[in-house]
């Protein structure tokens, strides 16, 4: 029979943590020829091949259905799959990879707390500078979702690849939508959450590709796994 | 587009021929704007919204781009390149592709690749009547091209700021409301926090730091300000200013002491904006609402009945045209009179035309001054779709 194939994160603490989890279920990850490969097996459950993936293609890869199931940010699979709900199944929560997707604004913004004085300040904004307000993150669908249910449009969105959090200081933006865990980084670099600002709890759940190739026995496999992982999973965490 | 016949193709361009016809006999300059666009007049105007429907990319240079999703940005900014003075009166039509993203799936009549027939007039001083004008050129060219089947909706966003000064509010209420109008989404929820004056409530400010600001001495509040920010170790941090911080918040003070909105105001605009129905029952509704208020002025009314005048003097049964108050609310760039045209056929969700005055894009399209503008659009495959009668 095909094989399931489980994608999880290739690289830094979140391939770390997977790790952990699957061994504290009693389920040794290893990989596949040299340490550098990118395929790995799980001792015990033969029928699954394991592809070591960066986070955002496993996004991708639950997505297109050339993975099976996945572990990553529910931050990546909102922002790239318009249609998760239905694309995707949300198998379990995993009690790691903590992230807030957030809108932040200069904290010398004191005349700011909501999104509702965000539309406030634009207009001025727009007058003094001749441009909306730009907002600075790599989470462009998020942000516009959010930003349109609170009904604010006028804006403008710069795709930032990285160091998101500088853009204000440096004049590249005039605030941002990103992750922050602590929001140390985001003190640090003289920002403040607004109010009504928190986008997304995020944290790394064990997801399912609806539109994968499935057969009755790759279902029982991924019954066996989630049952697996449950056992050293809060209960609470179970969808 | 990919899909069409040959047969198709020859059809949809005699319409669209019978329409340049009507537009180039009325004395309007045959012009062939670009496909591709910078993306940034459309953005900063439209807004983010837009992305979620325009084809937008990055070409090798890193320029940010796309597919025109309709001609009359492209016609200003053709405008703009022609003429140093863009207040030169001038008459545009075009026929070309334009390029939508659809987000419910592509069908026939939403297509993401379709065609547009259409005007612009930019620089006329006599707005009311190049807007009938306008309406009555369109209307010629689509029964020419054989629709008789017609109903034409109205709506004025500029009326709506008219009759905010009825309802007799300061300049500010009068801002934020025209603002707040354009949101439909939130527009329900700011009457009720201009009713009760609640915005300074959420800031975390000190009561004390809004109450010491004065607009008699900016330079003095900026300094108070910036000390407040020193004592809270604050960065002053990004593009915008302490100036423009202090003024905000001397705003937010000044609003706490202003009077809230009066609710038989907010009752006003709310009975405005509910303003529904034919042409001409419209027009007296909206008369009883003006003579009611304490404010009373003509103003709003003029305009609205010199409009009607100037079209049924144009040709146009009266009998066919509604007027809703809320109609235009969310449609991009327009800033005063806007319409649409109606088949039976093909009903309320798929309009054969719109258009409407916009005289505020062509400064964002890079001109120094707002310039009088009024435009229309025709989508040739819908007025083909509804001459043959059926729904494609």
């Amino acid at each position: 029979m095909s094989k399931l194939t489980l994608a999880i994160p290739s690289k830094g603490r979140l391939m770390e943590q997977t790790t952990d989890m699957f061994a504290r279920a009693g389920l040794i990850v290893r990989k596949v020829g040299h340490a550098r490969g990118y395929r790995g097996e799980i001792d015990g459950l033969p029928d699954v091949d394991v592809a070591y993936v960066s986070s955002s293609e496993i996004a991708e890869a639950l997505k297109a259905g050339s993975v099976h199931l996945g572990i990553t940010g529910e931050d990546l699979i909102r922002e790239n799959i318009s249609d998760a709900d239905t694309r995707i199944g949300f198998l379990h929560k995993l009690g790691f990879g903590f992230a807030d997707v957030v809108v932040a604004v200069p904290a010398c913004w004191i005349d700011v707390a909501t999104v509702a004085d965000l539309e406030d300040i634009a207009m001025p904004f727009r007058r003094t500078h001749g441009r909306w307000p730009r907002v600075a993150t790599k989470y462009m669908n998020l942000t516009r979702r959010f930003f349109a249910s609170k009904g604010y449009g006028d804006y403008r969105i710069i795709e930032s690849a990285g160091a998101t959090e500088g853009a204000p200081a440096a004049g590249t933006a005039e605030l941002i939508v990103d992750i922050t865990t602590t929001g140390e980084t985001l003190r640090a670099n003289g920002l403040r959450i607004l109010d009504d600002g928190v986008i997304l709890k995020s944290q790394a759940n064990l997801f399912a590709s609806n539109v994968a190739a499935w057969t009755p026995e790759l279902r029982s496999v991924c019954d066996r796994i989630v049952e697996t992982l449950a056992k050293s999973l809060p209960a609470s965490e179970r969808r | 587009m990919a899909t069409e016949t040959t047969r198709r193709i020859a059809a949809l361009e005699a319409r669209a021929r019978m329409l340049m016809s009507v537009f180039t006999e009325a004395g309007y300059d045959a012009v062939a704007p670009a496909i591709i666009q910078p993306a940034d007049v459309y953005l900063d105007v439209i807004g983010e919204s837009l992305r979620a429907r325009t084809y937008v990319f990055t070409d090798p240079d890193g320029a940010e781009l796309c597919l025109r999703p309709d001609l009359t940005v492209p016609t200003c900014r053709l405008h703009l390149a022609r003429h140093a003075d863009p207040t030169t009166p001038a008459r545009y039509c075009y026929n070309g592709g334009a390029f939508r993203f659809q987000p419910q799936g592509a069908d026939a009549a939403h297509p993401r690749e379709f065609r547009q027939a259409g005007i612009e007039r930019f620089g006329d001083v006599e707005r009311e009547r190049a807007e009938a004008e306008v309406i009555a050129i369109v209307i010629k060219a689509i029964e020419k091209a054989g629709l008789k089947d017609w109903s034409l909706r109205l709506g004025d966003l500029g009326l709506f700021s008219s009759m905010l000064d009825v309802a007799g509010l300061t300049p500010r209420w009068k801002k934020r409301l025209d603002d707040a109008f354009l949101k439909p989404l939130a527009f329900r929820e700011s009457l009720k926090t201009f009713v009760t004056n609640a915005e300074a409530a959420r800031l975390h400010v000190p009561e004390a730091l809004l109450s010491s600001l004065t607009r008699a001495d900016q330079a003095a509040s900026e300094a108070t300000v910036a000390a407040y920010l020193d004592e809270n170790a604050i960065e002053l941090i990004g593009t915008r200013t302490l100036a423009g911080i202090t003024e905000h918040l001397i705003g937010i003070a000044e609003s706490r002491e202003e009077k809230p909105l009066a609710k038989s105001s907010a009752d006003l605009i709310e009975r405005y904006v509910n303003v529904s129905g034919p042409a001409r029952t419209a027009g007296i509704k909206i008369a009883e609402l003006v003579n009611g208020a304490s404010n009373g002025s003509g103003a709003a009314l003029e305009t609205y009945d010199r409009r009607v005048a100037l079209l049924a003097n144009a040709g146009i049964d009266l009998d066919r045209v509604t007027f809703a108050a809320e109609f235009g609310r969310t449609m991009a760039y327009y800033t005063g009179l806007v319409f649409e045209v109606r088949s039976s056929a093909l009903g309320p969700r798929s309009p054969i035309a719109t258009g409407g005055r916009y005289d505020a894009l062509m400064r964002s399209a890079g001109a120094a001054v707002d310039v009088p503008a009024v435009g229309a659009a025709i989508h040739t495959e819908r007025l083909l779709a509804a001459i043959e009668g059926a729904s494609p």
